[in-house]
């Protein structure tokens, strides 16, 4: 008989790849108050995702903002200490938009989140999943309230929420 | 003119004779072949044969093609039964169907049946060494088909069915494994592909088919992701985003038939969890991580 070998499903999470590269491309289109283009380009992802943890470890190793390395922070909890250029807020922790924004404003943060009306209660950014694809909104009011110059052109690239 | 009457008398039996004797010697030749054959000595056999399957008297007795049948066999057995391409092989196929045309008895009709079984099974195994050893599908496909007509020339109503499944899904697994390994070997993938299609035809729902084509198109996906560029713009990532999605779809399809026929079929379950995952399906994610704890599938 000959031997038959079955596959076996990768467990690489092309999902936070995407999110990763996103982030990343995030950075081109906002523009950092002159205190936040100094020192390392801070992610502070709050929650807990392991995967998207390691690609944006990755994207760090590999990429700049500008002149800019990129510095991948995380903890479970939302900590207002974290001086961070984006603030990744993962599902798990979606109650404290609210509380993250506000304690944001004007820190020239950009707030991502993911999760439903999240634009609306305070994130600049919302990952969304339309068609299986992930999308995110855009709300360019609370990008201006977190002390961010916008680009117009960011507003063609998205859903955007008002 | 008595004497003219003697001489050729005297000739036309002397040619008579020497056609009788001739004959003689001619069976004389087949028997000490058979002999040289029991003694193992198929080189000096071979010689003996060869003049006996050419001379009028003897070329039209099956008994001549068998024994050349055998005899030749025994030098293949030494020298050239890893070979795909053997003369000596050859010989033997047509000393046998010359053997079966002549109409033979039993007893020589079932060592020809044998003979053939045993050529058509080397070549079976040929095809297994070609395929896991040597990893060269082409040479390995000749020697499967190689093996099936063989088989058929024994057994014409051999359906074969069951071992194209067997030997096709072993293509399948063996090339989609390179394919998952080297995802730049898109040769592979096209072999696995066309391999695992060829078994669906024939078993729509063969699970082991099934599985490794959905988990190729799945891991094909994985590779897409893998391979995005970290400064990738917008559309880039809308392309391969797209193109995820449309082979995540298309693992589905082939996995889903497996659970529908057995939704505790592990390998099944694990693979829809991720591309339920992959495809931002939440509910049916959460769905089958449940369905996973319940199968005690551990997931990464």
């Amino acid at each position: 008989m000959i031997s038959l070998r079955f596959q076996q499903p990768s467990n690489y999470d092309t999902n936070s790849k995407i999110k990763a590269v996103f982030l990343y491309n995030f950075t081109r289109y906002f523009e950092w108050s002159d205190k936040k283009k100094a020192g390392n380009f801070v992610i502070y992802v709050v929650g807990k995702n392991d995967n998207l943890i390691t690609e944006l470890k990755t994207l760090a190793s590999k990429k700049k903002v500008g002149n800019q390395d990129i510095e991948v922070k995380n903890s479970f909890v939302f900590d207002a200490a974290v001086q961070a250029q984006i603030i990744y807020l993962l599902p798990d922790v979606s109650k404290s938009i609210a509380d993250v924004t506000s304690k944001s404003k004007s820190k020239s943060t950009l707030v991502v989140a993911e999760s439903p009306n999240a634009c609306k209660t305070g994130s600049s950014i919302n990952f969304v999943i339309v068609e299986n694809k992930l999308k995110f909104e855009y709300n360019k009011t609370n990008a201006v309230k977190a002390g961010l110059k916008t680009n117009d052109d960011f507003k063609a690239l998205a859903i955007n929420v008002e | 003119m008595n004497k003219w009457r003697n001489i050729i008398k005297t000739v036309t039996y002397s040619i008579l004779m020497l056609f009788v004797v001739n004959g003689f010697a001619q069976n004389d030749k087949l028997n000490r072949a058979q002999q040289l054959l029991q003694a193992k000595n198929a080189d000096q056999a071979k010689l003996a044969i060869d003049s006996v399957i050419v001379h009028p008297e003897t070329k039209g007795d099956y008994v001549s093609w068998t024994t050349r049948a055998y005899i030749y066999f025994e030098i293949y057995k030494r020298a050239d039964k890893q070979k795909l391409n053997s003369a000596l092989r050859d010989t033997i196929v047509s000393s046998l169907k010359r053997s079966n045309a002549l109409k033979p008895d039993e007893t020589f009709a079932v060592n020809n049946k044998k003979l053939m079984s045993n050529l058509a099974a080397n070549y079976f195994n040929l095809s297994k060494t070609l395929l896991m050893d040597s990893i060269n599908y082409s040479r390995s496909l000749i020697a499967f088909n190689k093996f099936k007509e063989y088989y058929s020339l024994t057994e014409p109503t051999t359906n074969f069915a069951a071992r194209d499944i067997e030997y096709y899904l072993a293509v399948g697994s063996l090339y989609s494994d390179i394919f998952n390994r080297d995802n730049k070997n898109t040769n592979a993938q096209e072999i696995a592909k066309l391999a695992l299609l060829k078994v669906l035809d024939t078993q729509p729902e063969n699970p082991s088919a099934n599985i490794n084509l959905g988990i190729m198109y799945y891991n094909q996906a994985v590779n897409l992701g893998k391979g995005l560029d970290y400064g990738a713009d917008f559309n880039q990532i809308d392309v391969v985003q797209e193109n995820i999605v449309k082979l995540a779809k298309q693992a589905e399809q082939f996995i889903i038939k497996v659970y529908k026929i057995d939704n505790k079929n592990v390998k099944a379950v694990e693979a829809l969890h991720s591309i339920y995952k992959m495809l931002n399906e939440k509910a049916k994610e959460e769905d089958f991580k449940k369905k996973c704890k319940e199968l005690n599938i551990k997931l990464d």
